[in-house]
Parts: structure tokens; sequence; C-alpha cells
């Protein structure tokens, strides 16, 4: 076993995930935000969920019709302005966020659900179990991911179903990690011990004891594999990969590139996508860790301040009578 | 555990990863090959011509023995013959691992300084405008597509400074007259700076993070508090017991992303058109060229590999808990 | 000496209110004398010590006076109070287990105020530190060690020789034995009678021992306060605490300790510490008390002396209130 192992574990049950690239980030997360930002967050995402869902009503055009001239910049009547086929720019991103919380989403559900029972198989049963999948977890943590993913694409998957399950294998194995941390914490936990002593069997125990205790910091890490998949997907579909027949931010931004949008300096096809991207991960991010917060708190007050304790003059009231 | 156990524990560990590295590797790309000739659609792709191309590439042997075949040639770093050019794939690889070698150094040194800088500040002044600051540029760089950074970039900042953004020279230079070493030089340089900004930015958000979450952590240990009983001053407090401590979690996470960052720096070679590996990796996927899309994943498998062995080692050496 | 004069400390609460931690703590210690202070948890007694060093958090605020040799030391806050930082008070913190930074040697950490104080550097340091080292009871060549090839009880014993380090006149322990084993314990107290005594005679140095277990005052100090709610609600000589409480929290306090060769009953003081970031009416004590009057729910008791150097907060000594029934 890796000597970061003790670091992963201590950091896994502490704070913070392991130490493959994407969940590097879990570890760097915690200590960073509080309620404030977790209800901002929310807020951002409920608005472009909103815009998912509601997209082909509040589209001021059909976003894959030429309604304008190519590449005018914002005005009235478009107000991000038109992209290089003359298409409604604002009608585009509304579109694009469809696609792209939806493949986020679902491929995040795909690693959630592969990491999860890898994790806990793992935590629960130890043992040869336990050392098998963490070994294949090893494997897989090795493999670089955007050029794997980006070979899967362009094999098998012009199609959305095809990329959501590409990034969900391949992205799977931080939650593994950190759901086998989880599980192995709660098995020692008293209760469990009763429950097995009382004859409970292994599936109940699973699904009764430990997967309850588990599931808040699936649904953290759910949250923050979303963030790691919609950047996937941009990536995929940014080097013409992804499907064709779909819009989504990515594929704008993939438009915007080969549309030579600077030559053309259209910096309203380039930027409203990419700051969607950012936005949405900026919010997912600061839900997701401030749950994953929340349910590993972390005490530690830093004994270092820039500030100092004050001083307040000397009260005669003060003093007890 | 005694030191040199240690050591060789590890770096035995990371041979049996190579050689389970190289065998799916081997799997992987005579899976794909055999999936690519079967899905191959052209006109001339008739039944005869598949079979003769699985031939070529060696698909209709017994798979035990393409693979022992694979190894051998692996061992004597054959890396077979590129598809389309027919040349050794060996070749094809040397100029882009020189181009992007430096680009993604300079990249990387400029977020592991900057990010250090930033989240020590930030770490320090905890709670102030600074700190906040701090943060959210670094958690903003770190939320965006790096592509989408680059055509950023290329937009607004290009033009501005008056910086190449595409390819690795300017044409002319040294076309018509003699072009001084240093010309070349300085040239080379101007067309890496965006692309090693726009990655290192994208590194630096994360960079950052990591170290501002990992001082914050040493800050709230006990020995701070009486590193301050003692006496001691804010800045050396920080800097001998809280970076100083806090370096061994950063090395080992920086150590760990660098394996990854080639793969990273794809759409960035991209977005730049510019020649290194990650452009190569692109292209030889268009162009269906397996034999150097292995040597490629495996070269860049192989880094990770060496990576995770180097924090490991770095970890080991640093961390005198471990060592006694 | 140093003495503490009306100290009060507040902390700043998230929701806009304060924590009123420390109200009104004062104490003098001659040379070589040895306080032990007393008393629950949350009740104010590592606040105190760390604001007679100034280690408080950005969220506290202060007043009242730390006079060491008759200067304020607490008058201009962290300026005034951070040149006197271990060369003239020094902490030994609870947990000092964990005091020692794990990527340095013990050595390098105990000679470090030294050089900073510039009491003493290079090769006279690294002999002082043996010397500190072997006072203890570690062998000298340990100094090159890490702490985490230190025992629990060794890492204590070295935490405690890196507080004198640079010979302060005031020792503060905070809780020095807890999480050690009873053995350990039992070293390391009568350690610090030991330095505290021969150190008290030869360089006048006084210490202030936080903890919550009253057979250790008993052992190690000769002068006890027993803090309750923020303030010091009987003080005296250590016999006198023991033998006749004037306060009902002390009487209970060793009541509920359990006696290890007496017969008696364990008795627990039923009921919490009230909160202390809200005004208390009256005493503070009164609704755990068994003995309270009717005065007690209204008049906050004054600091009053029974015997000299024998005071406490309680109406029930006041000749007047206690005539007058209940």
């Amino acid at each position: 076993m890796s000597l970061i192992e003790p670091l992963q574990n201590a950091s896994e049950d502490a704070l913070a995930e392991g130490v493959q690239a994407s969940s590097r980030r879990g570890f760097v997360r915690a200590n960073l935000l509080g309620n404030k930002q977790a209800i901002f967050g929310l807020a951002v995402l409920a608005v472009f969920l909103f815009l998912a869902v509601f997209g082909p009503w509040i589209e001021p055009y059909d976003p894959l019709a030429k309604t304008g001239p190519v590449y005018a910049p914002p005005s009235s009547a478009h107000w991000l302005g038109t992209d290089d086929f003359g298409a409604d720019m604002l009608s585009l991103v509304i579109a694009g966020s469809r696609v792209s919380l939806g493949v986020g989403f679902f491929a995040a559900v795909v690693a959630m659900v592969i990491g999860g029972s890898v994790g806990v198989l793992s935590g629960f049963f130890g043992g040869k179990t336990d050392t098998f999948l963490m070994r294949i977890t090893d494997y897989v943590l090795v493999i670089p991911d955007i050029p794997l993913m980006i070979i899967a694409a362009a094999l098998f998957g012009r199609s959305l179903t095809n990329i959501i399950i590409i990034i969900g294998i391949i992205y799977w194995t931080s939650t593994a990690r950190l759901i086998r941390a989880q599980v192995i914490a709660v098995r020692e936990r008293v209760y469990v011990k009763r429950a097995r002593a009382l004859g409970a069997g292994n599936s109940r125990i699973v699904f009764k004891h430990v997967l309850p205790q588990v599931a808040p910091l699936l649904i953290a890490n759910t949250v923050l594999m979303v963030a790691v998949a919609i950047f996937a997907e941009t990536y995929i579909t940014f080097l013409g990969l992804g499907d064709p027949s779909t819009i989504s931010w990515g594929r704008l931004i993939e438009n915007a590139f080969n549309g030579e949008a600077t030559i053309n300096n259209a910096w309203w096809a380039i930027a409203p996508p990419g700051i969607c991207v950012t936005i949405v991960i900026l919010a997912l991010t600061m839900v997701g860790q401030s749950v994953e917060d929340g349910l590993n708190p972390r005490l530690k007050v830093g004994h270092l301040s820039v500030r100092r304790f004050r001083l307040r003059p000397l009260n005669g009231k003060l003093n007890s009578g | 555990m005694r030191g040199s156990d240690y050591i060789v524990r590890r770096v035995l560990y990371a041979l049996v990863t190579v050689f389970v590295a190289v065998s799916l590797n081997f799997v992987l790309f005579r899976a794909l090959s055999g999936d690519a000739v079967t899905a191959l659609r052209c006109k001339q792709c008739s039944k005869a011509f598949k079979e003769a191309q699985r031939r070529d590439l060696g698909l209709d042997e017994p798979l035990w023995v393409q693979y022992k075949l694979y190894l051998g040639n692996l061992a004597r770093f054959d890396l077979g013959n590129s598809v389309p050019s027919e040349k050794p794939v060996r070749g094809e690889l040397i100029e882009p691992i020189k181009n992007s070698l430096p680009m993604v150094a300079l990249g990387t040194l400029f977020a592991i300084v900057v990010g250090i800088a930033v989240g020590v500040i930030a770490a320090w002044r905890r709670g102030t405008a600074v700190d906040k600051g701090g943060l959210y540029t670094a958690l903003a760089f770190y939320s965006m597509p790096t592509q989408w950074l680059g055509l950023m970039l290329v937009f607004f900042v290009a033009g501005a400074v008056g910086l190449p953004t595409s390819g690795i020279k300017t044409a002319t230079l040294g076309l018509f007259t003699d072009a001084s070493t240093w010309e070349l030089f300085v040239d080379r340089l101007r067309h890496m700076i965006l692309p090693a900004l726009t990655l290192g930015l994208v590194l630096y958000g994360d960079y950052a993070l990591i170290v501002r979450s990992a001082m914050l952590e040493t800050l709230g240990e006990d020995y701070v508090l009486t590193a301050r009983a003692k006496g001691l001053k804010n800045r050396t407090v920080v800097v001998k017991h809280g970076l100083r401590n806090a370096m061994l979690p950063i090395i080992t996470l920086v150590a760990l992303s660098l394996g990854f960052i080639i793969g990273g720096a794809i759409t960035v070679e991209y977005v730049f058109s510019y020649p290194g590996l990650g452009l190569l990796t692109v292209e030889s996927i268009d162009k269906r060229d397996f034999p150097l899309l292995q040597a490629i994943f495996l070269l860049l498998t192989l880094s990770v590999i060496f990576f995770n062995l180097l924090a490991d080692l770095l970890y080991f050496r640093f961390d005198p808990r471990v060592r006694t | 000496m140093i003495a503490v004069e009306d100290l009060h400390v507040w902390f700043d609460l998230p929701d806009g209110k304060e924590l009123h931690a420390v109200q009104g703590v004062s104490f003098q210690l001659q040379e070589g004398s040895r306080l032990g202070l007393v008393g629950e948890s949350g009740c104010g007694k590592t606040t105190t010590i760390l604001a007679m060093m100034g280690l408080l958090p950005p969220t506290a605020s202060v007043s009242g006076k730390v006079l060491l040799d008759g200067v304020d030391i607490l008058e201009r806050g962290e300026e005034s109070v951070s040149p006197h930082r271990w060369n003239d008070i020094a902490m030994v913190f609870q947990g000092a287990m964990n005091a020692f930074n794990p990527v340095r040697t013990v050595g390098e950490q105990i000679a470090e105020p030294m050089k900073l104080h510039k009491s003493a550097s290079g090769r006279e340091a690294d002999a002082r530190v043996r010397e500190l080292l072997e006072l203890v009871g570690i062998p000298g060549d340990r100094a090159s060690r890490y702490p985490h090839e230190f025992s629990g009880g060794m890492r204590q014993r070295a935490a405690i020789a890196m507080a004198l380090a640079c010979a302060p006149k005031v020792l503060l322990a905070d809780e020095p034995t807890t999480a050690l084993d009873v053995m350990v314990q039992a070293q390391i107290l009568e350690l610090l009678v030991d330095l505290t005594g021969t150190l008290g005679k030869e360089l006048g140095m006084s210490m202030v021992l936080v903890t919550h277990d009253l057979p250790v005052v008993a052992q190690v100090c000769d002068l006890a306060a027993v803090m309750y709610a923020g303030e010091i609600v009987e003080m005296s000589g250590i016999s006198a605490v023991y033998h006749q409480p004037m306060h009902p929290y002390t009487r209970m306090l060793f009541a509920a300790t359990p006696d290890l060769f007496g017969d008696d009953e364990v008795l627990s003081i039923p009921g919490t510490p009230p909160r202390l970031d809200r005004e208390i009416t009256g005493c503070a004590f009164r609704p755990r008390c068994d003995s309270a009057l009717g005065v007690c729910e209204t008049v906050r008791p004054a600091r009053r002396l029974g015997s000299p150097g024998h005071e406490a907060r309680c109406h029930l000594n006041d000749p007047a209130i206690a005539q007058a029934g209940s």
C-alpha cells in the first residue's frame, strides 16, 4: 500500500478525499467555505436548473435557426449577439444548459453508483475483497483521465449516452475511496455490532444501517462529481468528439473556436458559455464542499491571526460589588 | 518500517504497476484496433481489405503470441510504426515531447510559485479581504474550462501584448535572413507564453487552494500556539512552523498532480495549435493511428506512475515520522 | 511576583452576543509559591492563564491588569505582552504532547526560544538544552530526536523542559497530567513539585497549575483558587480549602471526589454551570447550591475575607445575612 494511503485515509476520515487528480480537490476544498456560500451556490444552481428545465419556453429564438446576421454583436434583438451561423447566442446558451447539466448529472450518478458500490463492498467486507478492489482502484487511478476519455469518446461515443457512461467509468475512483473510509468507520460503530449480534444478515445491515450513514457523504460527493463531469464533457466536445446533434456549453465553445470567433472579434460567442460553466462549477463546488464540511466538522481554530485581541478600558462598574 | 525497506517496497510496487499498465495498454489497444478495423466503413473496406489490415496490425495471431511480441518489442524500445506515415513511432514522439516539456514546465512552475505565495498569504491573513480575494480568484480559475480560458486569453490578451497565438515558431523567422540563436530562442519563448499561462492559471487555482488548505490545517495545530507562546513573531511562525509542515502534504499533492498535467495540456495545445504531445494525441486519434496512440498512452501512464512514486519518496524523505 | 487584577475576558459570539468568560479574577503570587486554579471545564481557568500571556484570539476583548513585578504587561495589549513571553512567563499547554512540531527535533524546539530571546545560542544553547532535559529526567542525547520518538510522558517532560528554557519567573501549567496514565501522572506531578521547589528557591519561580483534578492540587500546590462561571469563588492556602471550605461549591467539589480509602458516598453536583453569554443576576452558583438563601437570587456575593489569606464569594460568610436567616 502506498504511503500516500495514510495521508489519504486520514484526510478522508477527517475532511477530504484521496489523491486522484479530481479528488485532490477534496482535500483542498475543506477549510474553504461557510453557510452563506452554500446558500449562494444553491441559488445559482437553482437559476440554472430553472433555465435548463424551462429553457424551451424561455429561449427567445429557436437556437438552431438562423435568426440574425453572422456574428452580430449584442443588441436589443439579440442580447448576446449571434454565432457563426447566425443563431441567437442567448437561446443557444440557455439550450446548452440542458445538455451540460444533464450530462453532468447523469455521469455523476453513474460514477456514484460504481464508486459507491465499490466503496461499500470494499469497506464492509474488508479482507481480500477490500484488497482486491482497492488494487483495482489503484490501477484505474494511474490511467491518465483525459487521454483515456478522449480515446474512448473518439471510438465509442458520439452519442450522449455513451459520453455519460464513459465519464462515469473514468471518475468513480475518488467516490470509492471516500465511501470506503466512511463505511469502515460506520462498520465499527456500536449499533452495527449490536445488529450483527442480534443475527442481522449482511444485506440487512448494509441497507438499514450502513447506507443511511453513508448517503449524505455520497450525495455531497456526487455534487462535486457533477462539476467534474461537466468539465469532462466540455473537454470531449471541444475536441470535436461530442454528440453532433446536441447543443451544450462545451459545444458552443468548440463552435467559437472552429468558427474563428477570435478573428471575428466576437467575444459574445466565446465568453457566455464559458462563464456559465465557470459559475456552475463554482456553485457546485461551494455547495458540495459545504455539505461535506457539515458532515465532517472541522473544529480546528487557527492559532495565528493578523488581528489581535482587544483591550477594554477598566470600568468601575465591572468590579463586582 | 526501516527506511531502505520502505523505498524498496515502493519501487517494487511501482514496477508491478508499470507491468500492469503495460499489459492493460496492450489489451486496450488490441481491443481498440480490433474494433476499429471492424468499424472501418469506407469504400474499399471489403472483407478482404479488412483481413489484410488485420494481418498488418498483427491481429490475426493468437492473443498470447501478440502479447509476447509486444513485450519483446517494448524491451527493445520498439514501439511499432505509425500507421499513416509508416515511420517508427519512437521517432515521431521526440519532437512533440521536446516541444511540450518546456511549455508545461513553465506553466507548472508559474502555478506552483504563485499558488504557494497566494495560498500562504491567504491562510496567514485568514478571514481578511486578502484571504477572500485570493480564495475566490483561485476558485474562479480552478472552475474555468482550460480551453475556454485559452480562448479568452487569445481574445483579450494576445493582441494587447502582441503575443503569438499558435504554433511554436514564427514561420518567416530565419526564412529569408539568418536568425540568431537568441532570436530563435526568444521566438520559441514567445510562442510558449500563452499556452503556458493558460495551463498555469488553471493549475494555480488548484495549487493555491491546496496550499491554503494545508496551511490552515497546520496553523490550527497545537505546536503553532506553542510557537506563538514562545514569543515568535507571526511571520516566523508562518514560515518555520506553518509552511515547513504544510510542505509535506503540498509536495505530495503537487507531485501527484504532475502526472496528469500532460493530459490536461491536450486542450491547451489544441487551442494554440502548439505542436506538442497533447496535439499529437488528438491528431493520432483523428487518424486512428493506433500504434502511435498506444505509445503515447503508455508514456502518459508511465509518467503518472513515476510521479506517484516520486511523491511517495518525497514524503518519505521529508517526514521524520515515517523514517524511523 | 505576579499579580492579576480584576481580569475580564469576553469572546465575541457569532450571533453578535458576547461570552463573558472571565469575570473579575484577581490573585497574587509571591515568588516561589504555587497556585492551583481548579474548576469544572468551561469555568474560565484556561482562559485566565492564556490571558496572562496575551494568547487570546482576535475574538477576545480583555480588561484588567496583569502585573509582573508591578508593571502591567497587558497595558498595550499584544505589543506590551509579547516581549515577556517565555522570558518571564512560560506555559505548558494542555495536551502538551502536541506542543512539539513533528518535523523538527525536540532539541531545536527547546533551543528556539533561547535563540529568539538571545539568552543563548549555538553550542551554549545546545548545552543548556541537554541540561534542561536532564533536569526533567530525560537523557541529554535525546535532544536530536524527533517528538514521535518520545513516549507521551516523556514528551510532557520535554514540554516542561522547553517551558523552562528561558528561566521564566512564572510557569503556567494547563492540565499537565490529563491524557497520561496514572503512573506517569504521578511522576510528572512529582517532577513539577521538585522543579518548582528548587527553582522556586533558586530563581523565585512561581507556578499556576490549572486543573479540574483536586487531588493534583493537593499534591502540588500551596495555594488553591476555585473557579466557577468565570469567577474565583474561593481562594486560600491548600489546607484551609480542604478542611474549612467557605463556599458550598468547594465543599461539594470535595464531596464529589472519589476517596480511594474512604467509605463515604461519592456525591455529584447536580445541574450544569450557567451560560456565560448572558448577564447573571445574583449568585451564579445558586441553582446548584444546597445551602442557598433568598438573597442569593438577587444579590451577587462580594469577595469577603474569612480568616487571613482565605477569601470567598458567598453570602453564607456574611455574618449579617447569615444571621438574618434564609
